[in-house]
């Protein structure tokens, strides 16, 4: 048995004593050993022992314990504007528990120096041909004095993943090794679990290095980005369902609609749903995405509910997760055969609407999606179907909303047909063929392509997409998500849905006149 | 066959608020009263903003006026009250207190004045409530279409605005989007489904609410019947000078206190016209205001006498001296009662050229019109007016007796039975 896998073996039994008895073990047997295999046996350690189970905070407590026994030191990085090797690590995003995200900067005599990072547990990542690399001009500001370096890309910020997962928020070393054999190291900051956070912080640093679809998007942020979109939805769980009336027994449609900030939308729709029987008929779910607004929220439920005798249910999560995670945790909750995914500043021009569109559903020949006619306040057209328009120049997809802006009495827009897809703002769909294709898609960003993406699922399933323009309603577009830190956001979002479904798109489009109506 | 159960709504009582909406609605009352066969009921709004204290009683919004055991308060917080969508945000007032109202009284026929301060909710919920139950509902100004204090007359240029849309509203309030303003339509217009029938006093607050959308079917004219005053007033005497002009009403901006006051100043020097101004309410007018008042009042003081604030009583004594009454409102008006007023007492009016003034008060029949907001158009009237006791002679002889009360409430009664019977014959839909 090779050396390496004798100490392993023992330090993972050692592991599992107490303390004393590490250490011990660890000073006697193995601190003598050269640098590498020690920092080789910290490696192997704090992959097999965190890596088999799910870890906890404990062992990597004591994986951190041995790190420090084991682990050679380096200098400390000192920034000294005649020192000519520099590093600061300036932020340690926790992606998940086993994926990471770093900014700083190095800078060394030569450049090409190679940056590796040491988990708190003792695992080793090096960076060196992952990280994104980028000129800092501040760090060649402050360097100026000692002349410039060939390689003025001081700057790195890279997505990395470790062979186990991390759970300590400090203890993050990270070391630079130049090309002529010196070494640094420092201290990196506590890491930022928080996804919320790391989220805004990464496109941040997207939006800084150009364009949102560039090589640090495709290589690093893509990944971290859903990552962290996953989790946010996935660490939202339903914390309690407030019920308000006695909500209908097997009811045929469940309609969905997620409330976030605007919860003045709630009254407007059951104002005009409580007048239109079918709507009644149906089971009325609410989600709240901003948790924030519970209690204020139960309060208006209630004498609204006493008011309008319109029996409904309010969802609240434990946190919020977006456009597509309300409407997941609605739909997990909905008990219809149909799901009607609605946005709260949607209102109907009249009753009548989600019969119209039930009908049509069930006589039609296997859809997908159905979508109905949308309106803006003045009588345009706000929604007409969806169609594909390809960028010129990037290749990218945008979604594109046929005849907007002309009169809600277009006729081409009077024409029931199928359509390439349709906006999620009201949308009905068969809940076994939303399930088949795994629903609305988590990984966007503040969203956007979720409705098409669900789309393109549903198509790529054989089902067919329709509009429906006899549904007439109101929809107060950009209303009930409001517009923030979306700049750029869009682009992502895009860049990543043609990245996913460019070629489903390309063929969906050979076949789609965006100009005509069907059969015109 | 039992009395018809009439509730009137009023947004205000008379006694806190005077106002012209006010007065009829307790005039009404009082006429339904005296006439037999009915058994009306008031029902008025009180709240922070008009009395003195805090009058409800805890636990109710509801208290007696006046020992009447016809005439209740009901007493709302004024901040409860969402100015822009016309609802309360306090929707129990609504679902327990005035449902409880309702179920204890059981009106065959509520007979809305105003919703404003109780919110417009309440007409669902009196169809929820009692489902057989007639609702009618007088229109006073355009408050359901405009946001501007239902004046419809522009923010930024003080233009008389025909129509509302979305759009237009939110050039008005660039601080409120036109979807805020899609939903208050919407929403109002969700609430008014629930009445059966529209009263518009002035065929021109009907058109621009049929505009508006509401069913031309649904609305009918229906002018503003009056108790005749205790006392006419005589004729003024016709050789002496000054020609007198009187002015009644709130003295503010809408009513044309700035034009009628440039207008004075524009006189001929030895013009003999002199103005009364019986004006409420000029403290709760902008500083501003006040002070272009103030200064104006100061320059012609020998043109203009301020008599301040008066009682519904004292108008045959103050209509004595006067020849002339003056309507010289920027906005489009409804009905002025002030013009069935004046017409009581034989004096023709002068006023502006558009909306409600325009139509009752007939240009060279029983008054003389100027251009909306042109005070050098309302001097030259005058002028006109003053010059020649022979043209007033012949409009004052123009003058037709006003819209009696019982006409009024004969037709009003009529049309409560028409709207019972035509729920009844297509079977309540509750």
């Amino acid at each position: 048995m090779p050396r390496a896998t004798v100490a392993e073996k023992r330090l993972r039994k050692a592991l599992d004593q107490d303390d004393d008895a590490l250490r011990e073990l660890l000073r006697e047997e193995y601190a003598s050993l050269d640098a590498e295999a020690r920092a080789d046996l910290m490696h192997r350690l704090a992959k097999s022992a965190a890596g088999r189970t799910s870890g906890s905070p404990t062992l990597s407590a004591r994986l951190h314990g041995v790190r420090e026994v084991l682990r050679e030191r380096l200098p400390i990085s000192v920034i000294d504007e005649r020192q000519p090797i520099g590093l600061a690590v300036e932020q340690i995003l926790g992606i998940d528990e086993r994926s990471f995200w770093i900014n700083g900067w190095a800078r060394d005599l030569e450049g090409g120096g190679r940056i590796a990072v040491v988990s708190p547990e003792g695992c080793r990542v090096d960076l060196g041909d992952l990280a994104f690399r980028f000129e800092r001009p501040d760090v060649v500001r402050f360097y100026a004095g000692l002349g410039p370096t060939d390689d003025r890309d001081h700057g790195f910020t890279a997505f990395f993943e470790l062979p186990a997962p991390s759970r300590l928020a400090t203890g993050w070393v990270v070391e630079l090794h130049t090309a002529d054999g010196a070494a640094v190291e420092v201290l990196g900051p506590p890491v930022e679990t928080d996804p919320q956070i790391a989220r805004a912080s990464i496109l941040g640093e997207l939006d800084a290095r150009g364009p949102l679809t560039g090589p640090l998007a495709v290589e690093h942020g893509r990944f971290a980005l859903s990552r962290l979109q996953e989790r946010i939805v996935s660490e939202a769980e339903i914390d309690t369902v407030d019920v308000y009336g006695e909500p209908p027994e097997a009811p045929e449609v469940s309609i969905v609609v997620p409330l976030y900030r605007r919860l003045d939308f709630l009254e407007h729709q059951l104002l005009h749903f409580s007048v239109d029987p079918e709507v009644a008929e149906a089971e009325l779910i609410f989600v709240l995405d901003s948790v924030e607004q519970s209690a204020e929220l139960r309060d208006r439920a209630r004498e609204l509910f006493a008011l309008y005798g319109l029996p409904f249910r309010v969802v609240n999560p434990t946190a919020g997760s977006g456009y597509a995670g309300a409407n997941r945790h609605g739909v997990e909750v909905a008990t219809g055969s149909k799901l009607l995914l609605l946005n709260s500043d949607v209102i109907p021009d009249r009753p009548g609407w989600l019969g119209e569109m039930c009908r049509f559903y069930d006589a039609g020949d296997g859809i997908g999606a159905l979508g109905a006619k949308l309106l803006y306040e003045d009588d345009s057209l706000q929604h007409a179907g969806l169609y594909f328009h390809q960028l010129p120049g990037t290749g990218s997809w945008e979604n594109a909303h046929r005849f907007k802006g002309l009169h809600r009495s277009f006729p081409a827009a009077e024409v029931a047909q199928p359509v390439p897809a349709v906006t999620a703002a009201c949308v009905l769909v068969d809940r076994e063929r939303y399930e088949e294709v795994g629903g609305l898609p988590l990984h966007y960003v503040q969203g956007d392509y979720e409705d098409s993406e669900l789309c393109l699922r549903l198509a790529a399933a054989g089902y067919e997409n329709w509009y429906l323009p006899s549904a007439e309603l109101y929809h107060l577009e950009g209303q009930s998500y409001v517009a923030e830190a979306r700049r750029g956001l869009s682009d992502y979002n895009m860049w990543l849905h043609s990245q996913l479904w460019g070629e489903t798109i390309a063929a969906v489009m050979e076949r789609f006149d965006p100009h005509t109506a069907a059969g015109a | 066959m039992s009395d018809l159960r009439v509730l009137f709504v009023a947004h205000n009582h008379p006694t806190l608020h005077p106002g012209g909406a006010e007065a009829y609605a307790l005039e009404l009352y009082e006429g339904m009263r005296e006439t037999p066969g009915v058994d009306p009921l008031l029902l008025a709004r009180i709240g922070s903003n008009v009395a003195r204290r805090r009058v409800a009683h805890p636990g109710t919004p509801f208290s007696a006026v006046n020992g009447d055991p016809g005439q209740y308060f009901v007493f709302t917080e004024t901040e409860h009250f969402d100015f822009f969508t016309l609802t309360s945000r306090d929707k129990a007032l609504y679902s327990r207190h005035l449902t409880d109202f309702l179920l204890a009284h059981r009106p065959d026929v509520v007979h809305l004045q105003h919703t404003h301060f109780i919110g417009v909710d309440l007409l669902s919920q009196i169809r929820r409530v009692l489902p057989e139950a007639a609702i009618v509902y007088t229109l006073h100004e355009f408050l359901p279409i405009c946001h501007r204090d239902g004046q419809m007359v522009r923010t930024f240029d003080d233009d008389l605005c025909p129509e509302a849309s979305p759009r237009r509203c939110n050039e008005c309030f660039p601080e409120l989007s036109p979807q805020a303003f899609f939903l208050r339509e919407r929403f109002v217009k969700g609430h008014f489904a629930n009445v059966d029938r529209f009263l518009a006093p002035s065929a021109q607050l009907m058109e621009k609410y049929v505009r508006w959308g509401i069913d031309e079917e649904r609305i009918e004219v229906e002018e503003y019947g009056r108790l005749t005053p205790a006392a006419r007033a005589g004729a003024p005497r016709q050789s002496r000078e000054p020609t007198n002009i009187g002015f009644f009403g709130q003295l503010s901006r809408f009513k044309g206190a700035e034009v009628m006051l440039d207008a004075m100043a524009m006189l001929e020097e030895d013009s003999n016209a002199h103005l009364w101004l019986n004006g409420a309410n000029l403290d709760l007018q902008s500083e501003e205001f006040q002070a272009m008042f103030a200064e104006r009042h100061a320059e012609l003081r020998d043109r203009i006498t301020f008599r301040g604030p008066y009682d519904h009583d004292e108008l045959p004594r103050l209509m004595e001296d006067l020849h002339w009454v003056i309507v010289p409102s920027i906005w489009w008006e409804n009905s002025p009662l002030v013009i069935q007023e004046a017409f009581f007492h034989g004096r023709p009016i002068i006023c502006s050229d558009v909306g409600g003034m325009a139509e009752k008060v007939r240009d060279g029949v029983d008054g003389l019109h100027f251009r909306a907001g042109d005070a050098w158009s309302l001097a030259r009237t005058i002028e006109k007016a003053t010059g020649s006791p022979q043209l007033w002679k012949k409009l004052r002889e123009g003058i037709e007796e006003p819209y009696a009360m019982d006409q009024h409430i004969e037709r009003l009664r009529e049309l409560y039975t028409e709207t019972i019977d035509s729920r009844k014959a297509v079977g309540v839909d509750a």
